[in-house]
């Protein structure tokens, strides 16, 4: 048992982030910003995590520190250095693995080696000598297809391992991978940081998995995203290995979901001038209706509460996509989300009860009262033929919300709608329609 | 690549061996001969000999041809294929001149490079053979390098990203991770590219050129003689001869490449069309002598992948330690000056100007050609084109007829395709002009007039591009949902309407540009054609084209070839590409 030495500040960072932003431009023309001034660093001998929902840069911060990207704005930097074309300090595990599946074991591992130059006896040796560090011994002639999922990655693992650099950097590595396999790799990497015995001092791990943050990280970056930054660096003393029992363990798990929850769910929402409230449209969040009326049902299955988490848990499920569903139901004030849980409102017992039509005409009479909804409605109201171009709904939602994707809001928007019989979409004349074949509810 | 075990190859030659043997002898005896063919002294209308005893050195000397033609394909492919993959200026400049080049018959390419290179080789034979090698070049060479593209940009990030991290150089990474992403496509595509080689064989080997007539030795040239003095023995020996040299290359090369090329998928299933393994690459298996040399040109690429050419992050880029040097408040103006005039925007600017320059003097030979054209030719060949493109049309329709519901039937049976899969091949392989004769016997005796009729020899040619696309698109068609229709008990007809039509939408749009495109140039040898001796001619874009070649009317001819072009890029890029961005985006199955 042991724990990394305190980085002290006089040590220079492997790699590091300054003030980095970065912006994709679409096929489209549009641009969107995935990273906004962005700090970081890297220091010996310590496991860096970034944790953060699907969306908030995480992956793109890896990829400018490994220099597979450049950013639009900011520095990376080696050694204190800035530096060009790829960072040969890193060797990269990826989520998919990365495997040339026409080459065998051996060769996909020695592939890591191939820029060196080496001399035959060499490579054998050195290649032996990682396939053996992830006890990969007697697979050296398969192919990435004769093998599970789990040894695909310990391939990936040792092709890193094979070129001997100092950082470590893994890309959601075990989120393709089932549940024990992932506690079984996740273990195996710890002990090879652990026992020194290979050229890592240190690891940089992307993942948005709270539990595999927490037991692997001596300093936790949460992210939040739109466009990704950083909300806050926790650190995490922790002796390794940890015991996921334990009661601080547990204590750190349940604040950094509290510090994600807060994101995702303010529980005191901002004070917003009461003559405002009504043209402040909701934020939308990008999660299918259908799954919405899963989770409403479930909830009202198990009694009218349940704890995102658990849930979470059971479904084997993204927290943070628990999270967006709860506060899609809770939008329509179907539940409650009081903390951690998510509790059914008497309207949310009403619609679990109801048959399709009835769920459909409260679903209905709920959307028509969301602001984004009535805006929509009423442009749509006011045009000739009852339909406006998708363009022109994009416009309208980059008004009102302008720090959010309009073309996934929409999107979102429109599929619920179709749920709710309010409005329909015509994706050959990319038309948006008022929903007038049968008109429901009291609409 | 790494084991060194010296007894793997065996110690004593193979009975295999010897075949390898018979096949280097018969490649080298072919080599001797062209050379000396290329040696000899310039003979622009070559003697034919019509015995059938002459008819194997001429065959020898076409595949010869079609050999040379396909190396270069395969060059012009890796080369500009890699630069419009990796460079969006390239990108912008080649895709453009590959749908141009794939838009021109090959009589259009004739005068130029006839005249020209005959003109640079006076004394041998040399000029007129490399001129007939390019024209096969050009019915070669532009379907590969489309596909070599995609391929190319269709390799997923990560293994770039890998690729990078790792540190691999350019060739490197071209050996290891580009090339063999491209592999089967590339083998597909050669396979193809062949087919498209021998279409216009006959046209390439023998043609006239105002009042010179120029023939080479070979198996194109026989047939067309065979043609002009109706002589029926030698028209089916070059036909059976011409089947023969197909099937024997789809046996010794392409069954093999393509067997071979298999493990370069990405996807990790196992399934292919042709999951046995091929006679040949057994043979070649067995044969020390093969092996020995395959592994002495692995040996070779792995050298020449370890050779790189810039090391990016040991060379300091010269023009940023200068600006390095300059004190502080220069140094962001410096920057800025140097980003506008960097090295490769020069470079884009001087290729940009030289092709200005380029195409203005070729417009200005186009026009002073053009120029002397009265308005009545102009209005001719405005006519001409209108009737070509309704054959087009009907050639179109009448595949569709058959080939859609026979590729279907075929596709939807792994039985029936494995049956079919030989003929069809050779079938799309097989060069149609030499079949003219025949199916023209065929139509007369049916009281067609060519005017009509040219339509159906269009069709012999390009009816195998959309059978062969609907059959692909068939046999993808999802098994699900075939026996959910099934469970369902939907009608026959439900299931053609909803499932296997829409299922084969995508494929059949590629079917359709790849038959239409064919279709174009097949124009010139189906409107006008030479039968029992005489000369057939039907009003038509084609048949001018043709006529204004033999008559060695260069004006009528350029201005032919403008409008040819001119329809055919805007057809593709206004009419197709919106048919077949519907059929991406409502009829493609996500994966």
């Amino acid at each position: 048992m042991m724990s990394p030495p305190n980085p002290a500040s006089t040590i220079s960072p492997l790699v590091e982030l300054q003030n980095v932003h970065q912006t994709f431009k679409l096929s489209s023309g549009q641009k969107i910003k995935v990273l906004k001034d962005i700090n970081l660093s890297l220091m010996p001998n310590e496991i860096l995590t970034l944790l953060g929902p699907s969306g908030s840069g995480k992956s793109t911060c890896l990829r400018i520190m490994a220099g597979l990207q450049e950013p639009t704005q900011g520095k990376a930097k080696r050694h204190g250095h800035t530096f060009d074309g790829a960072n040969t300090d890193i060797a990269m595990v990826f989520q998919n693995f990365a495997l040339l599946p026409w080459l065998k074991i051996f060769e996909n591992v020695a592939l890591g080696l191939e820029p060196l130059r080496l001399s035959k006896d060499e490579v054998n040796e050195r290649v032996k000598r990682a396939i053996d560090l992830v006890g990969l011994e007697g697979f050296e002639e398969a192919y990435p297809r004769e093998l599970s999922g789990g040894m695909k990655q310990r391939v990936g693992i040792a092709r890193a391992l094979v070129m001997e650099r100092p950082i470590l950097c893994l890309d959601e590595p075990f989120s393709a991978l089932d549940v024990l396999t992932a506690e079984v790799l996740r273990k195996e990497v710890l002990n090879l940081w652990i026992s020194k015995k290979t050229s890592i001092q240190s690891i940089i791990l992307v993942t948005h998995n709270i539990l595999e943050a927490v037991s692997l990280g001596g300093r936790i970056l949460v992210m939040g995203a739109n466009p990704g930054h950083i909300r806050i660096a926790i650190k995490n003393d922790l002796p390794y290995p940890r015991d996921e029992k334990s009661g601080k363990f547990k204590e750190l798990v349940d604040n950094i979901h509290d510090v994600i929850t807060e994101s995702v769910i303010p529980d005191a929402p901002e004070w917003v001038p009461p003559a405002l409230a009504a043209s402040v449209a909701e934020s939308f969040p990008p999660v299918p209706m259908n799954e919405v009326i899963g989770l409403i049902e479930m909830v009202c299955d198990q009694g009218g509460r349940l704890d995102a988490f658990a849930l979470a848990h059971t479904l084997m499920k993204d927290s943070v996509q628990i999270l967006l569903m709860a506060k899609a139901a809770e939008l329509l004030d179907f539940v409650d989300t009081p903390k951690n849980a998510i509790v059914a409102t008497d309207l949310g017992r009403r619609f679990a009860r109801g048959d399709v039509n009835t769920r459909k005409k409260m679903l209905h009479s709920q959307l028509e009262q969301l602001q984004m909804v009535k805006l929509l409605k009423g442009k749509l109201e006011s045009s000739e033929d009852f339909s406006i171009q998708r363009e022109e709904a994009i416009q309208l939602i980059q008004d009102w919300l302008p720090n959010e994707p309009a073309s996934v809001v929409l999107d979102t928007l429109i599929q619920w709608c179709r749920y709710g019989e309010l409005f329909g979409f015509n994706a050959d004349k990319q038309t948006i329609y008022l929903d007038r074949g049968e008109e429901v509810g009291e609409g | 690549m790494y084991s060194t075990d010296p007894f793997k190859y065996g110690k004593r030659l193979q009975t295999s061996d010897a075949v390898v043997f018979a096949l280097l002898g018969l490649g080298i005896y072919g080599l001797i001969a062209t050379a000396q063919r290329w040696q000899g002294v310039y003979q622009p209308d070559f003697k034919m000999d019509l015995a059938l005893s002459a008819l194997p050195l001429y065959g020898l000397y076409s595949l010869f041809r079609a050999m040379i033609a396909y190396s270069l394909s395969l060059s012009f492919t890796l080369i500009f294929g890699y630069l419009a993959a990796k460079n969006r200026f390239a990108e912008k400049l080649i895709v453009p001149l590959l749908d141009i080049g794939q838009s021109i018959p090959v009589l259009g390419f004739l005068p130029g490079l006839v005249l020209g290179l005959v003109a640079v080789f006076p004394k041998t034979n040399i000029g007129l053979e490399l001129a007939c090698i390019i024209m096969i070049f050009t019915g070669q060479v532009w379907n590969m390098t489309f596909s070599y593209i995609s391929s190319l940009k269709a390799v997923p990030t990560q293994l770039h990203e890998m690729a990078d991290n790792i540190g691999l150089g350019r060739v490197q990474k071209l050996l290891s991770l580009e090339l063999p992403c491209a592999a089967t496509g590339l083998a597909w595509n050669s396979l193809m590219s062949m087919a498209g080689g021998w279409f216009f064989l006959t046209v390439c080997e023998a043609f006239t050129l105002g009042d010179k007539n120029f023939r080479v030795p070979g198996l194109g040239s026989y047939m067309a003689l065979a043609i002009e003095q109706n002589n029926h023995r030698a028209m089916f020996a070059g036909v059976f001869l011409m089947i023969f040299i197909i099937v024997f290359m789809d046996f010794v090369i392409w069954r093999p490449i393509i067997a071979w090329t298999a493990r370069f998928r990405l996807s990790e299933s196992n399934e292919s069309l042709h999951s046995d393994i091929p006679f040949m690459s057994l043979l070649l298996k067995g044969s020390p002598f093969f092996q020995r040399l395959i592994d002495l040109l692995n040996t070779v690429l792995i050298r020449a992948g370890n050779f790189r050419i810039k090391d990016r992050t040991s060379t300091p880029n010269p023009l940023e330690t200068f600006i390095a040097k300059n004190p502080r408040g220069q140094r962001r103006r410096l920057k800025k000056l140097i980003a506008y005039f960097n090295a490769s925007k020069f470079f884009q600017f001087f290729i940009i100007a030289a092709l200005i320059v380029i195409g203005f003097v070729i417009a200005g030979k186009v026009y002073q050609l053009v120029e002397t054209l009265h308005w009545n030719d102009w209005r001719d060949i405005f006519v001409a084109t209108s009737f070509t493109f309704m054959r087009v049309l009907a050639a179109l329709l009448i595949a569709s007829l058959w080939a859609i519901p026979a590729g279907i039937w075929i596709g939807l049976s792994p039985k029936l395709t494995r049956a079919f899969q030989p003929f069809i091949q050779v079938g799309a392989s097989f060069p149609a002009p030499m079949l003219y004769p025949l199916a023209l016997g065929i139509f007369n005796a049916m009281g067609l007039e060519l005017s009509i009729s040219s339509s159906f020899l269009m069709l012999l040619g390009v009816q195998w591009y959309v059978l062969f696309n609907v059959l692909a698109g068939a046999i993808g068609i999802s098994q699900d949902l075939r026996e959910s229709f099934r469970l369902i008990g939907l009608t026959n007809r439900t299931k053609w309407m909803k499932l296997y039509l829409p299922s084969i939408f995508p494929a059949l749009v590629t079917g359709w540009v790849t038959a239409a495109g064919g279709a174009w140039n097949a124009s010139i040898v189906s409107e006008y054609v030479i039968y029992q001796g005489h000369t057939l001619k039907t009003r038509g874009l084609g048949a001018m084209i043709s006529e204004a070649t033999n008559s060695g009317n260069f004006h009528i001819l350029a201005a032919c070839l403008i409008v040819m072009i001119v329809t055919v890029v805007s057809i593709n890029r206004l009419g197709w590409s919106r048919v077949y961005q519907i059929a991406e985006t409502r009829f493609r199955f996500e994966r």
